[in-house]
């Protein structure tokens, strides 16, 4: 079975919530981009998700764009982080890994998402597709690769319903209107959404988008089966990566973890 | 392909195999709420009425079609016809598509106005319209493009607009894109987003296509009345391509109209620094379109170059590229330098100083006049002045002003 699917599963058997982190891979570089990796299941983190840097992320906000620049300086591409995600399966098989990243560059690398090798990715989710459709329906197939799917604020009743049967893995919310990392958040208006959506949906609901502390985490995961932070983490991973220094981000996820148990 | 085919887009957006609608989940909605609209208001007299009198008594509307007598001597071969879009109120065609942009955001009842900008032209154009109407606009523009344009940057200022300056990416006009694309996800509830070009998400390649098309609407009549046939070829410049989407669209049915279209070849295209997708691109995914683009071996938007910051663009409007692998449309390619030197040629030949990415349309005509005689009459699509383009080539001449 996939991993994403069995972690998802064995965490709802024990009542638990998700916790998804995001960093952008290569971002200071691909060998602490591996470090970090470890670190973060180490402290707590049960999914990777790893952003797959791009010229043109119209959905980050700049904490994440600047991650997305600083990758593609070290010349970071999908066919490399692959590689990486090969190195990282030989110390863990068992944490499930997303990419997270856009359409051209899935499309324009498709040989590499359907080969897969040795199954080292779970997931995939395309930022800027709309939610009913997924890769495959731009010509990119595995069937051992999930496809996640977004839902936002503005996504209608009607589209909902689409959008949450077409999701595997997890229906992915995004709670706010903006890019990642704002800070607008509507607690109202996000436990109505995810309710709706967990009408339709077979698979769980996690909320990302605009958590950074450990008390948005708290209130996110009431509302839903987990939360996906990124600009927080990507944020220290920019401030340590001089020093190469990443303690922060050990304590910030376990006291997120704490906050979400 | 069959070129008579112009019921295009289909209903999903898409020219061929070209467009689509490629954008966060978050602005389906807007876009759904966007193409609505414009299907029930097209049709609608009202509508069409307020469009052609604001482009009649506030634009400048019809464009002459002028007989570039000098020029034409210059060739020898056939005749030269100017469409001057540059006498348009605020100097360029953009203002057709604000005009009608405008009429929609207010029908949707939107109070914030946002924007694109290269080279300052369609953001002149929006703020000019959003100050007419009283609404809140932004600019975005890349912090190059706010050097080479400075004039139009004071323009957009003085007509009441904020213009941010995009230090991201290239800081061109891809990425001013970018943030404005990343505006409207934000404000997404109570911002109508301008395009600015045949580019970005269905339904805007369509929408700023037809409301552009009124260039080659008023062509069919004033070819008929000036040299009573269709002319033998119309060229135009080539950036997101809404100059010459307007210009050609309503001539996709006369195949006797040949349809050219021209890049920004920087400093040539075999040298890979050019902003020239249609000569060499491969197919693929920005701003919400499935279109030419200029891309590395990875996948990654490369950058461009060209001495005009409206052709500065990596992409192309989606229709474009579904006339060019139908044949319909030819797409060609010149210098930094072939237009420079056009542009001092066109000012002192016709006493019309064109912009920048003009120039590259008038630079062809060296090449395409040879395949023209007498009896054939040749129209270049004057998208625009070239005012705010003086600081730049005085630079380039080693003047200081
Ligand atoms: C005068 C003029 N012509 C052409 C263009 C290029 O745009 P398009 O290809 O959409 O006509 C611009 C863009 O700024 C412009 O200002």
């Amino acid at each position: 079975m996939n991993r994403l699917t069995n972690t998802l599963e064995n965490l709802k058997n024990k009542s638990e919530k998700a916790l998804v982190a995001y960093l952008v891979a290569g971002d200071p570089d691909i060998e602490t981009t591996l470090e970090l990796m470890m670190m973060l299941v180490d402290s707590g983190v049960d999914i990777i998700e790893i952003g797959v840097p791009f010229t043109d992320p119209i959905a980050e906000g700049p904490i994440i764009q600047k991650a997305h620049d600083r990758a593609l300086k070290n010349n970071v591409t999908l066919k490399s982080i692959f590689e990486m995600a090969q190195k990282y399966r030989e110390n863990d098989n068992k944490t499930p890994l997303v990419l997270m990243g856009y359409l051209n560059t899935f499309i324009f690398n498709k040989t590499l998402i359907e080969d897969n090798k040795n199954n080292v990715i779970d997931s995939v989710l395309v930022v800027d597709i709309p939610g009913e459709l997924n890769l495959r329906d731009y010509g990119v197939y595995n069937p051992n690769i999930n496809t996640i799917s977004l839902i936002s604020p503005t996504t209608k009743k009607d589209r909902i319903k689409s959008i949450a049967k077409n999701s595997s893995g997890f229906v992915y919310y995004v709670t706010l209107r903006g890019v990642t990392g704002a800070s607008n958040l509507d607690v109202n208006e996000i436990s109505n959404n995810v309710e709706e959506i967990k009408k339709h949906a077979s698979v769980p609901t996690l909320a990302g988008f605009g958590i950074k502390s450990p008390e948005d985490a708290k209130l996110l995961s009431q509302h839903s089966d987990g939360v996906i932070i990124g600009s927080s983490i990507v944020q220290m991973i920019e401030e340590g990566s001089q020093s190469k220094e990443f303690d922060r981000i050990r304590t910030y996820i376990t006291d997120i973890k704490k906050a979400i148990s | 392909m069959k070129s008579d085919n112009i019921n295009l887009p289909d209903k999903n957006g898409f020219f061929g195999e070209y467009g689509g609608k490629f954008v966060p989940e978050t602005l389906m909605y807007a876009l759904e709420e966007l193409e609505t609209t414009y299907e029930k208001l097209k049709n609608n007299n009202e509508f069409k009425k307020q469009f052609y009198k604001d482009l009649s008594e506030f634009v400048g509307r019809p464009s002459p079609l002028y007989f570039a007598e000098r020029l034409t001597k210059h060739y020898g071969t056939g005749s030269i016809w100017l469409k001057r879009e540059d006498l348009n109120h605020t100097g360029a065609h953009k203002i057709n598509n604000t005009i009608g942009q405008i009429l929609l955001a207010k029908y949707m009842g939107k109070k914030r106005i946002i924007a694109e900008t290269g080279a300052g032209q369609h953001g002149v154009a929006t703020a000019t319209v959003a100050a007419r109407l009283g609404l809140e606009c932004h600019i975005y523009m890349g912090s190059e493009d706010v050097q080479r344009q400075s004039l139009n940057v004071y323009r957009i200022k003085l007509l009441g607009a904020q213009v941010h300056s995009v230090d991201s990416g290239s800081a061109t006009l891809k990425d001013a894109l970018n943030e404005a694309l990343r505006d409207w996800v934000t404000n997404v509830d109570d911002t109508y987003y301008i395009i600015g070009s045949v580019t970005g998400p269905h339904p805007y390649p369509m929408i700023v296509r037809d409301f552009n098309s009124v260039v080659g609407e008023e062509l069919i009549s004033q070819s008929k009345e000036l040299f009573n046939s269709m002319p033998d070829a119309i060229v135009a410049c080539v950036g997101g391509g809404s100059n010459a989407m307007g210009a050609f669209y309503p001539f996709i049915k006369f195949n006797e109209t040949r349809l050219i279209g021209v890049e920004a070849g920087g400093e040539g295209v075999e040298t890979g620094e050019h902003a020239a997708p249609l000569n060499d691109g491969k197919p693929g995914v920005l701003h919400g379109a499935l279109s030419y683009l200029m891309q590395d071996d990875s996948g990654q938007v490369k950058g461009t170059k060209s001495v005009s910051a409206g052709l500065d663009y990596p992409g192309v409007g989606p229709e474009h590229s579904w006339l060019k692998d139908s044949g319909r449309a030819e797409y060609v390619a010149v210098s930094d330098d072939a237009a420079l030197k056009a542009f001092h040629d066109v000012s002192e030949l016709e006493g019309i100083i064109p912009a920048l990415e003009t120039a590259h349309a008038f630079a062809y005509l060296d090449i395409l006049m040879k395949e023209f005689d007498k009896n054939s009459n040749i129209i270049v699509n004057v998208s625009g002045r070239g005012d705010k383009d003086i600081n730049t080539v005085a630079n380039i001449d080693g003047i200081k002003i």
